[in-house]
This record gives C-alpha cells, sequence and structure tokens, in this order.
C-alpha cells in the first residue's frame, strides 16, 4: 500500500482527540436539579480520578471514523507491479539501435556510444535474441539475429566488439523516426523459435533537436515494444554549424558571384565569437581576411560572403567551435544554363502591349536559365528554322502551310509549341499543324469576360498553382476567345476549361513533343492574362516542361543524396570522391549514389569535368539533446529505466503513483466505509445514552 | 394507644397516592383511608368541641331553642350546633420554588399540597374552620378560615397551584399573618425550611405570641436527607438557577453535617418556641403523618411553651 498524499496521514493523529475527550469527559453537561445548594460547597475538578475511559467501542469506533478518514485523504493505492524485469533472458528480444549520424563526429561522442553499445551487450548477453543496428539516414545491420545465435554467449561481447570497431559514424543525417519503425518491425518479426516475451529496443544516441521524428506522430507503435532510451552524453555540449543557404537561380557573372552561408549556434553553447573565410585549397589558412561572426547561443546569423574567382569546389570554414563536424561548406561553382525559345508573331520587341512585349519581359536577363532569344515573323520563318525548333515555340500568327509543315518535323522530334489561337485563322493553322485541316471555331465573347474553370492542377503546367492559396484563377478574364471543337482529335487533352465549358488549355501530344492551344490572345485586350500573376510561373512551367532547360546538376547536395549525371556519358566514367578515391560509373546510369562523404565530387572521363559540391544536412547541427522528450511527447512506449534526474523521476513516480491512485479510487471505498462506521458510532452512542438513562432512573427510582 | 396506630399494610404509598392527578381525590383517599384504619381508635372524635347548652337569652334564635329540652325540663336551651366550632385552624403552605424539588416522582410542593388537603378535609369533616395561606417568597393565596360548602374545593384549588417564586422568604408572609389573624387558632406550617434560620425565629415568636398554637412540618426529600447522587454533575439551585460543580462522592459527608446541624438548629429553634415540630420525608405514608399529627395533638402536655408563663 503506497500514499499519493501521504501527509494526510498526520490528519491520523486527530485520533488522539476522541481518546483525550474520552479521557478528560467530566460530568459538565449534566446537571443536578437540588433543592438548594445551601450546603454545598463546589469540588474542585479533579480529573485524574476520571482519567479512565469509560466507552471501549464508541471509542474505537470514533479513532476509526477518523483513522479512516485520514487514510482516505492519504489517497492509498497498491502499486502496479514493476514492470517485468528482463530477468527471464532466455525469451528477450533486443534490437540495439546505435545512431550513427554526422553529429556523432564531435568529440568523445563516438567512444561513448561504443562503450554504451558494448555496457548494453554485456547487459543482455544471455538474450535469446539481439541485433546491433546502425542508422543515419538508413538503418544498417552491425550484429544480425542469426549472428548472436550463433556466437556462444561468452563470446557475444566480444563479436560486438569487433563489428564496433570497424563502425564509425558516417557524416549523414538523422532519421531516427524511419530507423525506429524499421527497428519496430525487426523486433516484431516472427522467427523460428518460441515468441520472445519482452521485446525491447535500446536506442543509444545523442539525441539531438534535428533528429527528425516528425514522421513518428502518425506512427502506432506494435504492442510489446519497449523502448529504452540510452542518451550518449558529449562533453562539452554545444555546437556552431555553418549551413550554406542554396540559392540556385541566380546568373550573375561569377566576377559578382556571392554565397550566403548561416552560422547556426545552439542553446547549449559556451562560445559565441566566429569566424568564416574561404580556405585556401591546400587547408592551410584563409583565403584573405576571415569575417567575424557573434552568434549567441540558441540564434543564427546570414553572412553574405564574395565567392572567390577561382576554379574548382571551395571551401568554406568556421572556426571558434571545437565540433569541427559541420564547420566546413563546400560550394561548387553553379554552372550557367541555357534555353532556346522561337518566337514566332507579327509583333516585334519594340511594340509595346503585344505577346513579344510581354515575353521578353518574363525572362528578364540575368536570371537562370539564361534565354537564347530567337523572334520570327511567320513569313520570315524558314522551313530549315521550324524544323530545327526542339526546344520551346510560342506562335502568335497564322503560319503558311509550309512552315506549318517543318515546325511540324521540330514537333515530331522532341519541341513544344505553345499556339495562341486568338484567331480563326490561327485556329486553321493550328488543325494543319496537329493534322486535323478542318478543326472548327467561331469566336466567342462573353458579357462581362469567361473565366478559367476546371484546371487540371496535376499536369505540371498547372502543378505549381496546386496549392490553394495560388489556385485562384477567378481573377482573370478572357474578353475574347475561339470557341474551338477538339472533338475530332483524340489524343487532345484539356488542361483547363472556361466557366462555359469550352476548351481553354489544350495539350495535343505530338511524335515526342507536343501543342499546346491556347485559344485566345495575350494582348490586354483580349484578356487580363499577361498582366495577371499566373503568367510568369507558368512561362516558366512550360519552359521546364518543354524540357528547354537542363534539369541536372542544378541544386544542392547533402550526403546521403543522389547526384544526378548529366547527358554526356561515355565510356570510362569515373566519380572522384572527396578522400581522392575514383568510383567507375556504370554506362547508361543516371544517379550516382555513393555519397558518403561531404566534399567535392568530380566526374572523370566526360568531355568537360563536372563538379558537384556535397555538404552535410543542416539540421545535423542542431546538437540540443530534446528528442529525448520530443520521443515521450510522440507518444513512444518508452520503459521507465530511463537515467533520469533525480527530479524527473520523483514526478515520473508521482504521476505514475498518480495514475494508479485513479485507477483504483480506493479513497471512496475508505470513505463508505468511514460513513458506515459513523453511522454504527451514532447507533452505538444512542444506545448507550438510553441505557445511561434508564440506569439513572432505575437508580432514582 | 401506639398500638392503635394504623396496620401499615393497608396504609397508601406516597408514590401510588400521587399518581391520583386530583387532589381533591387524594385527600379524600388518605383521610378515608385513615378513618378506616381508626375505626377502634380511643381518640374519636378527640378534636370535636362538645356540644353545650346555653340558657335562652332574648335575642337568640328561636330556631335554635331544643325543644325536648324544653319538654323535660321547661326550660329554654340553646343548641350549639356540631358544625359551629371554635377550632380556626390556618394552614401555612410553602410554595416556593425550592419545593419544586423530588427525587420520588413527585415533588416536595405536591407532597405537601396532598398533606395540607387532607389536613384541610380531615378538619373540615370534623367541622372546624379550615383557611389556607400560601406564600413563597411573598402571600400567594390567603383562604380566611370558614367551614362552609364549597370553602374545601377553593383551598383544594389554591393548593393546586404549581410551585413558583424564586426564594423562600417565611418572614414577610409570617408576618402578614399575624396581622390578618386575629382571632387565636391553630396554624399549621408546612415547608422545606431550607433557608437561613436567623430570622425565622423571631418571625415564629410573633405568631406564638398572638396565642396561636403552631405546628410546623418540614417536608424533605430523601435525596436531601441522604444525599445518595453517584454521579459528579452540575448542581443548580432549582430557586435560583445557581450552579455548582459538585462530586457527591467528596461532598457528601460536608453536605450531611452541615444538613444535619441545620436541622439541628431549627428543631432547636422549635423546642425553644413551642412550636410542634414535625419532620416528615415524601416517601412517608400521610396516614402516618396525619396520625402521628393527630396523636402528638391529643397530648396538651405536649404543649410545650416552652420558656414562657
Amino acid at each position: 500500500m503506497s500514499f499519493l498524499t501521504p501527509l494526510f496521514l498526520l490528519g491520523g493523529l486527530a485520533i488522539a482527540g476522541p481518546i483525550l475527550f474520552h479521557l478528560i469527559r467530566r460530568a459538565t453537561k449534566d446537571r443536578t436539579a437540588f433543592s438548594s445548594l445551601l450546603f454545598l460547597k463546589p469540588t474542585p475538578p479533579r480529573l485524574n480520578r476520571r482519567s479512565r475511559i469509560e466507552n471501549w467501542l464508541l471509542l474505537a469506533l470514533r479513532c476509526l471514523a477518523l483513522g479512516l478518514l485520514a487514510l482516505g485523504f492519504a489517497r492509498p493505492f497498491l502499486p502496479k507491479a514493476k514492470a517485468i524485469l528482463p530477468s527471464s533472458k532466455q525469451s528477450q528480444r533486443i534490437v540495439l539501435l546505435l545512431d550513427g549520424s554526422a553529429s556523432l563526429q564531435r568529440p568523445g561522442a563516438t567512444e561513448a556510444a561504443r562503450s554504451q553499445t558494448l555496457a548494453q551487450v554485456r547487459q543482455f548477453s544471455d538474450a535469446q535474441e539481439l541485433a546491433v543496428l546502425t542508422f543515419d539516414r538508413s538503418s544498417r545491420t552491425l550484429v544480425s539475429y542469426a549472428d548472436w545465435k550463433a556466437t556462444p554467449p561468452s563470446d557475444r561481447a566480444a563479436l560486438v566488439e569487433g563489428r564496433l570497431n570497424d563502425w564509425k559514424p558516417g557524416w549523414s543525417g538523422t532519421q531516427m523516426a524511419t530507423a525506429l519503425m524499421g527497428a519496430a518491425e525487426t523486433l516484431m518479426e516472427t522467427g523460428t523459435g518460441a515468441e520472445p516475451q519482452i521485446r525491447q529496443l535500446v536506442l543509444i544516441s545523442d539525441f539531438q533537436e534535428g533528429s527528425h521524428l516528425e514522421s513518428l506522430q502518425s506512427y502506432e507503435w506494435p504492442k510489446g515494444v519497449e523502448l529504452v532510451l540510452n542518451p550518449v552524453v558529449v562533453r562539452p555540449p554545444g555546437n556552431a554549424g555553418l549551413q550554406l543557404i542554396t540559392e540556385e537561380n541566380s546568373a550573375t557573372p561569377a566576377s559578382n558571384a556571392v554565397v550566403r552561408v548561416r552560422v547556426s549556434n545552439t542553446a547549449d553553447h559556451t562560445r559565441d565569437q566566429f569566424e568564416v573565410g574561404w580556405l585556401r585549397p591546400d587547408g592551410n589558412g584563409f583565403q584573405g581576411a576571415p569575417t567575424k561572426a557573434y552568434v549567441p547561443a540558441g540564434q543564427s546569423r546570414t553572412l553574405v560572403l564574395p565567392l572567390p574567382e577561382v576554379p574548382g569546389v571551395q571551401r568554406l570554414q568556421l572556426t571558434g567551435d571545437p565540433a569541427l563536424f559541420d564547420n566546413t561548406v563546400y560550394v561548387a561553382p553553379v554552372p550557367v544554363t541555357r534555353a532556346r525559345v522561337l518566337y514566332v508573331g507579327a509583333d516585334d520587341t519594340a511594340t509595346p502591349r503585344q505577346p513579344q512585349f510581354f515575353l521578353r519581359r518574363a525572362f528578364p536577363e540575368g536570371t537562370r536559365p539564361v534565354i537564347d532569344w530567337t523572334a520570327r515573323k511567320p513569313d520570315e520563318l524558314t522551313p530549315a528554322e521550324a524544323a530545327a525548333a526542339n526546344g520551346l515555340t510560342v506562335v502568335t500568327a497564322p503560319l503558311p502551310a509550309t512552315t506549318t509543315r517543318a515546325l511540324r518535323t521540330g514537333v515530331d522530334a522532341g519541341g513544344t509549341v505553345l499556339f495562341l489561337a486568338g484567331s480563326p485563322e490561327a485556329v486553321a493553322s493550328v488543325g494543319e499543324l496537329v493534322g486535323t485541316p478542318t478543326l472548327a471555331s467561331q469566336k466567342a465573347s462573353a458579357a462581362g469576360g469567361a473565366l478559367l474553370g476546371e484546371i487540371d492542377f496535376r499536369h505540371p503546367l498547372f502543378a505549381p498553382f496546386a496549392d490553394p492559396r495560388f489556385s485562384d484563377f477567378t481573377k482573370i478574364r478572357l474578353w475574347k476567345h475561339q470557341q474551338v471543337d477538339f472533338t475530332s482529335l483524340t489524343n487532345a487533352r484539356v488542361l483547363a476549361r472556361l466557366d462555359s465549358g469550352d476548351p481553354g488549355l489544350v495539350e495535343i501530344p505530338l511524335g515526342r513533343g507536343r501543342v499546346i492551344v491556347m485559344p485566345w490572345g495575350w494582348t490586354p485586350e483580349d484578356s487580363q492574362w499577361v498582366l495577371s500573376t499566373k503568367f510568369v510561373p507558368f512561362l516558366y512551367a512550360l519552359l521546364e516542361y518543354s524540357g528547354a532547360v537542363p534539369t541536372a546538376t542544378v541544386g544542392s547536395y547533402q550526403v546521403g543524396d543522389d547526384l544526378p549525371l548529366p547527358d554526356l556519358l561515355g565510356n570510362n566514367l569515373r566519380m572522384q570522391l572527396p578522400d581522392g578515391t575514383e568510383v567507375a560509373l556504370t554506362p547508361g546510369a543516371t544517379n550516382f549514389s555513393g555519397t558518403s562523404l561531404p566534399g567535392s565530387y568530380r566526374l572523370l572521363g566526360s568531355s568537360s569535368p563536372v563538379l558537384w559540391a556535397v555538404n552535410l544536412e543542416p539540421s545535423e547541427s542542431r546538437t540540443l539533446p530534446t528528442a529525448a522528450d520530443d520521443l515521450e511527447r510522440l507518444g513512444a512506449p518508452l520503459a521507465r529505466d530511463i537515467p533520469a534526474t533525480a527530479d524527473t523521476q520523483a514526478r515520473n513516480e508521482h504521476l505514475k503513483a498518480a495514475e494508479a491512485e485513479g485507477q483504483q479510487k480506493l479513497w471512496r471505498w475508505i470513505l463508505g466505509a468511514t460513513f458506515l462506521i459513523l453511522i454504527l458510532e451514532s447507533v452505538a452512542a444512542g444506545w448507550s445514552a438510553r441505557k445511561n438513562q434508564s440506569k439513572l432512573q432505575e437508580a432514582t427510582a | 394507644m401506639t398500638s392503635a396506630a394504623p396496620n401499615s399494610g393497608s396504609l397508601v404509598s406516597p408514590a401510588a397516592l400521587m399518581r391520583i392527578r386530583n387532589l381533591e381525590l387524594r385527600a379524600r383517599v388518605v383521610v378515608e383511608g385513615f378513618w378506616a384504619g381508626l375505626h377502634r381508635s380511643p381518640f374519636h372524635g378527640f378534636s370535636v368541641e362538645f356540644t353545650e347548652y346555653r340558657q335562652y337569652t332574648p335575642g337568640d334564635d328561636p330556631r335554635y331553642v331544643d325543644w325536648r329540652v324544653y319538654g323535660r325540663s321547661d326550660r329554654y336551651y340553646i343548641k350549639k350546633f356540631e358544625d359551629e366550632t371554635n377550632l380556626r385552624c390556618l394552614l401555612l403552605v410553602d410554595q416556593s420554588r425550592s419545593m419544586s424539588f423530588g427525587s420520588q416522582g413527585y415533588t416536595k410542593a405536591q407532597y405537601a399540597a396532598t398533606l395540607a388537603a387532607t389536613l384541610a378535609r380531615f378538619l373540615d369533616q370534623q367541622g372546624d374552620a379550615v383557611g389556607l395561606l400560601s406564600f413563597d417568597q411573598r402571600v400567594r393565596d390567603y383562604l380566611p378560615a370558614r367551614h362552609r360548602p364549597g370553602h374545601l374545593r377553593q383551598l383544594m384549588l389554591a393548593l393546586e397551584k404549581p410551585a413558583g417564586g424564586t426564594a423562600t422568604d417565611l418572614v414577610q408572609p409570617l408576618e402578614h399573618v399575624s396581622e390578618l389573624v386575629r382571632k387565636r387558632g391553630m396554624m399549621v406550617l408546612i415547608s422545606d425550611f431550607l433557608l437561613p434560620l436567623d430570622r425565622v425565629e423571631q418571625t415564629l415568636s410573633r405568631l406564638l405570641a398572638i396565642g396561636h398554637e403552631l405546628t410546623v412540618f418540614q417536608v424533605l426529600d430523601p435525596r436531601e436527607i441522604d444525599f445518595k447522587f453517584d454521579q459528579a454533575s452540575l448542581f443548580q439551585d432549582v430557586e435560583t438557577g445557581q450552579t455548582l460543580y459538585v462530586d457527591p462522592a467528596l461532598a457528601r459527608q460536608e453536605y450531611l453535617r452541615r444538613f444535619e446541624a441545620h436541622r439541628e438548629a431549627f428543631a432547636a429553634v422549635c423546642r425553644r418556641l413551642g412550636a410542634r415540630l414535625r419532620p416528615v420525608v415524601t416517601d412517608q405514608p400521610l396516614e402516618l403523618v396525619l396520625f402521628d399529627f393527630l396523636r402528638e395533638r391529643s397530648r396538651p402536655s405536649a404543649r410545650v411553651r416552652g420558656g414562657r408563663t
């Protein structure tokens, strides 16, 4: 029997009350009428003569009632049986999950993780099944159940120790949630032997803040799995990190290029003065003077640094932080991407408020990709040029038949044509282009303008607008449009319809390419389309969809990411890793997936060398050990033997006690018993009083 | 003489008697029982003044002439009627609050009233004039001594009033009596006399000085005499309401000593004054009290006049 509020037991001291009252009870309440006090003298009260208990039953009942009341207020409960301690080791299945992420590269952390894992292994050395997994972005098995079973118990620690000595933490980020879910499934595997009674998952980690636990939110833990947290304490705590802020859409000339980096500092760090600068190629000292950064604990600062005009991958170094693992950032020169756009229209760039005018302003100078413009009047476009148009072609005017046929060749070869068919002649031209000369159309104009409805947001052209914040097209009014009947084209896909039901945007695949028909004009007299906020994102989506922009080598990479390989594969291609080793690439491979180290990756053997910079995952720098609390908050089935501080342990004990007490509610029974005893007491007191009275009457009769 | 005492087996116990609610009925039970027990008594008619003949003098009512005597002796004699008596008895009954104590199931006041009623009825049956003066610290009711139909009933009614008052004061009522009653007669004083005696003697001596014959009944409860209480408690004075914590086991000796001293002192006063003192305990049958009273009274020698000449 334990008590939730044992202080109330002091109320039991009130039992002394009835005892005292019973002892010192004087007949002060009894009055005897007498004819005259003439001959009487007052008697001094003599308690000791009366100090004997007269009614044992009443006294006992009253004491019992008070005692029970105090007991009830102390909220007693029967403590739950302690969680079954792993004494029956034969029926245990244990998974030791060892964090091998980059944050374990901090000084002392690797050794601590190793020794803690070994300590756990020694503790469970005679367990039936045990596996040691290590995880960062993904999980790997160090010791499998089979290895464990095949080793006699006396050699198991040596086995694990041997494997651990070969192991060291990697450079990837921490995907703790994925690892936990995988390990829990491993625990639940149905093996060949008897089903284990205890399935314990021991997590050995530094529980850093950036452990990516979000997906545990909706995870339902399998029944019977118990999670034991075994924190690796890193001394000294705190870490400052350097992260590249990716900003890849800038195509500014290399002389003006800047790099933005963020210096972050964890809340438990004691330092706040750092320096950031470009390392020399040989790694000794900075190129020029480093930039000083003052970052208080728990905050971050963004620095803008000019990119040095040196070829190759540059290294940016943070100094002032003893945890070196995240102090270097690799910056690769960003290659300029180019896209070819052919414009065919009656207007020229100087004419304002015409389609080409708007189109040119949608792709201003200095942005990525760099557009190679070709503008032609319909009659100036040579068939050779038309046939070579395998990029993006925007046609705003009807085309001569010969040009149309040549353009068809270009489309078949993979070109994309955006045809603005705002006039019957243009519709007829579309008909010729797609091979249906009888494409019927008629001019339509709705009062107040037509609106775009029924948009297929799954299509890549409209995918950027799929978010509800951007999906409102009702502000765009189309004053004039052509009502085109595409029913004869079976492969035509309507991407958007007008509110009248007419097709608003139609994609017609042709060969390897496609024709996208927009049956309205771009001038402000025809529609509000070019003036709307959707115009520019639509054009970029179109550019990407057309394949005019090469997607490879764009972006920033983190350790563990796949590097996309460009289409310039030759024979004998090799990837040079940051440590200098070379890995041969299989011909036809589109990705390279061996990015286990941060640094520069160089593609060798191609016509022009391609460089990638691979950095640490930025969340690895968030090393504040809060993930243990997060796990508890996310409802992980934690075993209660976490080495917690005395304070939290006491709190947890109290919570458990409160829970047990709340379930048992013994106080109700005790209170009921108290009431019963009080009733008994009343009955007994009444009986006693009656007895006394009748005795008195007998005495006086 | 003493052998003629009423057979105690035929006596009505006071407790049984007190269960009769009507005081008149109670008095009748006692008196009739007394008569029944007294049928061989040599004291029959002792207190009746002998009827006498007186020679007729002009002015007498001719109705009262005894014509038989005239027939025999040829003289006119006036016959004195039996209901004409020269015994005038005044019952002085204490109805103060102290009389309302009783441990026997009835109070001293009830017992005293029954005693007074019994005496009144008895004397009335004998043809004596009976009067009543009830008092607490002052006179409550006064009925002059008379012998006439209805008087007894009035007297009973006055006796049936419950005890009241906050104190017992003999002085003032008795002085009142000595002013009211000039004719000599018999005074029967019924009280518990639980009061300071300093002025009692003086008052009583004045009463006796007028020539009254004084009989004193001191009515006491058995508990007052033996003080047999077993529990310590707050003892409350029924007159004043004053309380006192008393443990009987400890206070009993002292009480009995002081109580006896008081009784002795009062008895001495009565002896000195020549008053007959009859201590009555409320568990005593009333017939015995009446018997003793009559026996006392039949011995004129017992009428001690003290040292007075």
